[in-house]
């Protein structure tokens, strides 16, 4: 009970944190995740969800009126739903559908952020040519709106996944080897399509070359 | 003439919360409004004379929100010094494009994916989690913190000529450096990933890390195509993940 209430605070927060304030980045699914499962006693898991999130969310863009999807709260639901149902430890079946849950959910929630910025306009046209203190009030009030809409969100969103995945997760048939390795070529591919941000592989091809090089090497003096 | 500390502070804190009432109509004109307010209340001390200027600011505008610190400087220099309404609102709609531009290049799709990039690769390396956590929001926070406080005290400063300086200045210059450190962390994250797979998880076996490798040139060739067969093959690991289940 008490780490459901923890899951509506912080997702008050990465909701609010996306947009409203202060966006210093604790709605990025990394530390989303982290958090959560922290809530629950198991941080690495919910920084691994968080993880695979984050290569899904590296493109999305937060651009002026675009509508995007909110990974941060969505990160928030499946981390909490992962700790709550998923066996001890890191299951790689378990992460897939966490993964997929969350996917689906930062749809949800980008539909939320467009109706609450309806609601915020509707708020403020009514009063126009506002008084220097009702606008702080009214302003406020958007803040707190948000921070109830991303606890909302956080909270409807882990109970319904720790539902659907405690319902799915028995059923996976697929071992853990050829999981993970599935895992991790999504991942790599979803971390390339970051480098059309960086003016394209092909402009910077020499820090591109040297950094995949790096990795490559990092990666084998790393591996047992 | 100088900005008064305490005002200074209040209105750069309040600058963190400029798209706090974000809508379709006036886009972050509101929060505008409601960031400038400590430097209205020590500038129009009447407040009939207050509430003309708010009503103002609540006009519609729209930038980057780490660059609005340097709209908000300008314009309570602008205030200060006595200018026309109308020579205000022309500044601040001048000013509007340019800020959302170079934001969302120098942050977005810069500075941002940067230090989450680098935080997956301390992840892939080994780091615990809470090192890549905390390493990516103190340094991110502070480039975060740094562009805000330099852009309201620029803002302030320069006043109408701060589009002079803000093509002068280095952080203009600094985007294509920080593409080149973005493109470089990127392409070691994707190869960490391919080779030491997915944190806390078994390494791929050498086929699998080569598929891995193909799989990141792809994505970079493709971008956002990429992605949506990314969604789209997890829909499809979970299908066959659950047959392969319920089929035993």
């Amino acid at each position: 009970m008490t780490g459901w209430l923890g899951v509506a605070l912080w997702g008050g927060i990465v909701g609010s944190d996306s947009t409203s304030f202060p966006q210093v980045m604790v709605s990025r699914p990394l530390v989303a995740g982290a958090v959560t499962g922290l809530i629950f006693g198991r941080p690495l898991e919910g920084a691994v969800v968080g993880f695979l999130v984050e290569v899904f969310s590296l493109t999305t863009l937060p651009i002026g009126a675009a509508r995007y999807p909110e990974s941060g709260t969505a990160t928030v639901a499946a981390a909490a739903a992962y700790s709550a149902v998923a066996p001890a430890g890191l299951d790689p079946g378990y992460l897939v559908l966490a993964l997929a849950f969350a996917l689906a959910w930062e749809r949800l929630g980008s539909v939320t952020v467009v109706l609450q910025r309806r609601a915020n306009g509707r708020m403020l046209i009514r009063a126009t040519a506002m008084a220097a203190g009702k606008l702080e009030r009214r302003h406020l009030a958007a803040m707190t709106l948000d921070f109830l809409r991303g606890a909302a969100l956080c909270l409807l969103g882990g109970l319904s996944g720790a539902l659907l995945i405690g319902l799915v997760g028995p059923l996976w048939g697929l071992d853990s080897g050829p999981t993970a390795a599935l895992l991790a070529v999504l991942a790599a591919a979803m971390v390339g399509t970051s480098l059309p941000l960086f003016s394209g592989p092909v402009k910077n091809w020499l820090p591109v070359l040297a950094g995949a090089a790096a990795g490559i090497l990092v990666a084998m003096a790393l591996l047992p | 003439m100088t900005m008064d500390r305490s005002v200074w502070w209040a209105v750069l804190a309040r600058s963190l919360a400029v798209q706090g009432s974000w809508n379709y109509e006036t886009l972050t004109g509101t929060g505008f409004g409601f960031a400038i307010l400590p430097a209205l209340r020590r500038l129009y001390p009447d407040p009939a004379a207050l509430d003309a200027a708010v009503g103002r600011h609540e006009t519609p505008f729209n930038s980057h929100p780490y660059l609005a610190p340097l709209a908000l400087g300008a314009v309570i220099r602008l205030e200060l010094d006595g200018e026309p309404p109308e020579v205000i609102n022309r500044f601040k709609a001048a000013l509007r494009g340019s800020l959302g531009t170079l934001g969302d290049q120098l942050v977005w799709a810069g500075w941002r994916p940067l230090c989450v990039l680098a935080a997956l690769a301390l992840m892939v390396a080994g780091a615990p989690w809470y090192v890549a956590v905390l390493a990516f929001l103190v340094v991110y926070n502070i480039g975060h913190l740094a562009l805000m406080m330099w852009g309201l005290s620029v803002g302030f400063s320069e006043g109408r000529y701060v589009a002079e300086r803000l093509r002068g200045s280095v952080v203009r210059h600094t985007h294509g450096r920080l593409m080149k450190a973005a493109a470089f962390v990127a392409s070691l994250t994707f190869a960490l990933v391919a080779v030491a797979g997915v944190p806390g998880l078994a390494a791929p076996t050498s086929t699998m890390a080569t598929v891995a490798l193909v799989g990141a040139v792809a994505g970079a060739g493709w971008g956002e195509r990429a992605r949506r067969v990314g969604f789209a093959a997890v829909a499809v690991l979970v299908l066959i993940g659950v047959l392969a289940g319920t089929m035993v």
